[in-house]
């Protein structure tokens, strides 16, 4: 293989060296070592392995098992899937762990693990140390539990997380990651009982709660398990928003301060950069690797070193949490700048769905020339919303332009003067002496 | 025996996924400039972004009300130069992310959505209590068969008369099947009937004011649509020569229970076909597939003159013929036994444009040569019947012979008569008579709505 943008990718995560960020998440895609190894060969530099059981009760997964959420003839834009933990005995796994440290020592094998009481906690956490993991990932987040203390039902009961963290600390020496689940308002509360039972890190997100589609024909929510459906675990592109909010929060809570492993809708070298520039550190995959296969992490690898090399940044660890210095609350905005879209006409192919848009959702801006088939904006009644140049065809036709601070909006029009004198009205006045 | 599937049989259309991603290409446009690209307004903006946000019951009711047959204008339409000649998707940008730049492929969505209402069983149209004035429509082809359809849903007592012994028109006897099969044709029908349109086949209606008679029969008003069958001839008075075909007898064949005995006359054979518009093209593309040896069009002009359409021409091509253009053929070669053996003919070269707009050919002397041919197909323009005004006397026609209308209304100088399609135009598109037929039908609502207030 040619070199020609060889970037060192490494980065250190809980103490532990990993080649590159790119992770593989404890999935279906991380089942067993067969399918590992070719995801290590494909360039992965580590693995979450699938969740592991004690063998104390049997998992067996529903079928089928998850659902496609389609946008018009996009495919994937999100998944929905019922499937439990591990539904291998435990020692096969183990013996795949043997495997894998064994052939691949280089890369990283983080063992999940989900306990239904805390011995059954700390029993898998030693087998795992045991058997090469290099660290653990404690399943505090599977959406598809319905057994009190196990899986997001732990993620929600917060002393929970605490108690069965300290239990795995205690037992085992290497790096403990708390995974937590999104379907909660704050996730930097139960982080932070993670951190106080010693978690060294934070992976985030799980799956959110959701249901992808629901069966016209015989009213069933699908995945449709024989005539059942179930609100379970929506991942993919559609779930990137609410996992970079998370991830961001986390980072900037100074009280946390923990590395994270970010998760959620990645495929491509600038989900996962997004990912890292909001404070993680490194970043794992199912879903991307559903829809494409484990090849993805070749154009993330080759992605993220171009970027690095045109930017002139020599290790990811100065990306991480590069974007949270910009990240504030909506009241630091400056209000008093103010601007408009501008339109260069040169290669608009004339569809007109900015003049729909603006009319039906926006300022009224746009009037429409329907010979020439071309807009025209009316400036100053220009919302500056950019919807306009987010259906536009053409990328880079409609920009943003910063007006003068003397310059003033237009006001909304009013459609009826005449009906003031009908107004029943009083200026609103706060009530102080109650 | 030979196997004739894939002679008879259209290929596949879209499926819903090809569909539905074809409808997310599609820009939306505000002012759609496809539907006014449509002759018969059969609203591709309206039905595309209603396949796009997944109402796909309402596109096809759309495409239906519209256009009766808008099933075969999907697939017969030269869409290029019609609704897709507009699209915005096929100026997009290079910097557009998704899709690339070239026109939605409207037609075929539109055949796409009129199969997949007949596969799901879902009948848009509702007939209606049929209790109006008695129209006769005199054609069952598009032109008939719009103007047929569009006043049944209004009420109308409507029969259609055919002189063939089945209905369809062009669609049937002028097209090869390949291009619009019989099962796709009979499906088209089935929604005309389905109105409570009568059909009478075998039913030519000709003879002394054969039309005009039928105002005095019991019809409150008559469409005029029956299309032109008569080919025209290099020599005008040509007697018959063995394996000399006219392009209306010759295509006819192949959809008439002939094609087996035609399909013989040309395999193996050395086939020239005179001519260089649509049909000559059909007639070229037939020939080969029907595995001629070779196959040759000869035409006086030039490539670029050719009132063919580009796929067409494309097609016949692909299926390896010949083009002799700039060759003007002046008479046939026999041999004793009367078989045609070949066209005499001279080279031209293209001078000034002629009335048409096009470079007209002018022969170059000392040029003549002889092309051998087994079988020689004239496809120089179809016309209308040479008795044809007799059947309609009080009806204007021009020196052609064809029909005089009100564009606007196809109202004829006859009372309660109106007409549409080929025999007013001339040699035209399939969605030009769907247009004519619909205005017709409006025009003859109007009409008999003003007749019946007397």
């Amino acid at each position: 293989m040619k070199s020609s943008n060889k970037v060192d990718l490494s980065i250190d995560f809980c103490g532990v060296k990993f080649n590159n960020p790119f992770l593989l998440s404890s999935s279906p895609v991380s089942n067993s070592a067969e399918m590992v190894e070719k995801a290590y060969e494909a360039g992965w530099s580590g693995v979450v392995f699938k969740t592991l059981n004690s063998d104390r009760i049997p998992i067996i997964h529903p079928s089928p098992r998850m659902n496609s959420y389609h946008y018009g003839h996009k495919r994937l834009v999100g998944l929905q899937n019922v499937e439990q933990i591990s539904d291998r005995p435990l020692k096969d796994n183990l013996i795949d762990f043997l495997y894998l440290k064994k052939k691949y020592p280089d890369r990283i094998l983080i063992s999940s693990i989900m306990g239904f009481s805390n011995s059954e906690w700390e029993y898998l956490a030693k087998v795992s140390e045991d058997n090469g993991a290099d660290m653990l990932e404690l399943n505090f987040s599977c959406p598809h539990m319905c057994v009190e203390g196990t899986g997001h039902h732990v993620g929600k009961a917060f002393d929970l997380i605490e108690k069965f963290t300290t239990t795995v600390k205690n037992a085992v020496s290497i790096p403990v990651l708390a995974k937590m689940t999104p379907n909660i308002t704050d996730m930097t509360e139960p982080a932070l009982y993670a951190k106080r039972g010693g978690a060294d890190g934070i992976a985030a997100i799980n799956t959110v709660s959701g249901i992808s589609e629901v069966g016209l024909n015989d009213l069933v929510p699908k995945p449709n398990i024989f005539g059942i459906g179930a609100i379970s675990g929506t991942s993919g592109p559609a779930i990137k928003p609410i996992g970079l909010r998370f991830i961001a929060e986390m980072a900037q809570c100074e009280e946390l301060n923990l590395p994270l492993s970010g998760i959620g809708g990645i495929e491509t070298w600038i989900d996962a950069l997004e990912y890292i520039l909001l404070g993680s550190e490194t970043i794992q995959v199912t879903t991307g690797i559903i829809h494409y296969g484990y090849r993805i992490v070749e154009d993330m690898i080759e992605g993220l070193s171009d970027f690095m090399l045109e930017k002139g940044i020599n290790s990811v660890a100065e990306l991480v949490g590069k974007a949270n210095a910009n990240l504030k609350t909506t009241d630091h905005f400056e209000l008093d700048r103010q601007g408009i879209t501008q339109y260069n006409l040169d290669e608009c192919v004339g569809c007109g769905q900015c003049v729909i848009v603006c009319n039906d959702s926006a300022g009224q801006a746009l009037d429409w020339d329907e010979t020439t088939r071309r807009p025209s904006l009316i400036e100053d009644k220009c919302l500056s919303c950019m919807v306009c140049s987010f259906i536009c065809p053409v990328e880079g036709l409609i920009t943003y332009k910063e007006m003068p601070t003397d310059w003033n909006r237009h006001e909304t029009k009013i459609m009826d003067h005449s009906l003031e004198k009908e107004l029943k009205l009083e200026p609103f006045k706060e009530l102080t002496n109650l | 025996m030979r196997n004739f599937d894939a002679f008879k049989t259209m290929k596949k259309g879209f499926d819903l996924s090809q569909a539905i991603a074809e409808a997310d290409r599609c820009l939306l446009c505000h002012d759609a400039p496809c539907s006014k690209g449509c002759p018969a307004d059969t609203e591709p903006g309206a039905f595309i972004r209603k396949l796009h946000l997944k109402n796909i019951t309402g596109a096809i009711r759309t495409i239906k009300e519209n256009n009766i047959l808008g099933g075969a204008c999907g697939v017969l339409c030269p869409t290029e130069r019609l609704c897709e000649k507009e699209c915005s998707a096929m100026l997009k940008s290079k910097n557009m992310p998704t899709g690339q730049d070239r026109a939605i492929r409207i037609g075929d969505i539109q055949r796409f959505l009129v199969e997949y209402s007949w596969d799901r069983g879902f009948q848009v149209l509702k007939r209606p209590a049929q209790k109006g004035p008695k129209v006769a429509v005199v054609g069952s082809g598009p032109g008939g068969l719009s103007c047929a359809a569009e006043l049944a849903q209004a009420g109308f007592r409507v029969t259609v008369f055919e002189a063939r012994p089945e209905p369809g028109g062009v669609l049937r006897y002028g097209v090869a099947s390949y291009r619009f099969d019989e099962s796709f044709l009979k499906k088209e029908l089935a929604d005309v009937e389905m109105l409570g349109v009568e059909f009478k086949c075998s039913h030519p209606i000709e003879g002394e004011k054969g039309a005009e008679k039928l105002l005095e029969n019991g019809f409150d008003a008559v469409f005029l649509a029956p299309g032109l069958w008569k080919a025209a001839q290099l020599n005008p008075g040509q007697a018959e020569i063995k394996g000399l075909f006219s392009s209306v007898d010759y295509l006819s064949s192949l959809r008439d229970g002939r094609l087996e005995q035609t399909a013989s006359q040309i395999e193996g054979k050395t086939v020239a076909v005179i001519g260089g518009g649509a049909v000559a093209m059909d007639c070229i593309e037939t020939a080969a597939k029907l595995g001629a040896k070779d196959v040759y069009l000869v035409y006086r002009r030039s490539y670029l003159q050719m009132p063919a359409e580009e796929p067409e021409i494309q097609a016949a091509l692909e299926a390896g013929v010949h083009f002799l253009l700039l060759n003007q053929p002046l008479d046939y070669l026999t041999t004793s036994d009367n078989q045609i053996s070949g066209i005499k003919t001279i080279r031209t070269r293209l001078g000034e444009p002629d009335d048409s707009g096009r470079r007209a050919p002018t022969e170059i002397p000392g040029s003549e040569w002889n092309l051998d041919a087994d079988v020689v197909i004239e496809a120089i323009g179809n016309q209308a019947e040479d008795r044809s005004p007799e059947w309609y006397p009080g009806v204007e026609t021009n020196a052609k012979k064809l029909i005089k209308v009100n564009g606007e209304t196809g109202e004829t100088s006859a009372k309660g008569i109106f007409a549409g399609g080929d025999i007013v135009r001339g040699p035209s598109l399939v969605v030009n008579a769907v247009r004519d037929g619909k205005v017709a039908a409006q025009a003859i609502q109007q009409y008999l709505n003003k007749e019946e207030e007397r």
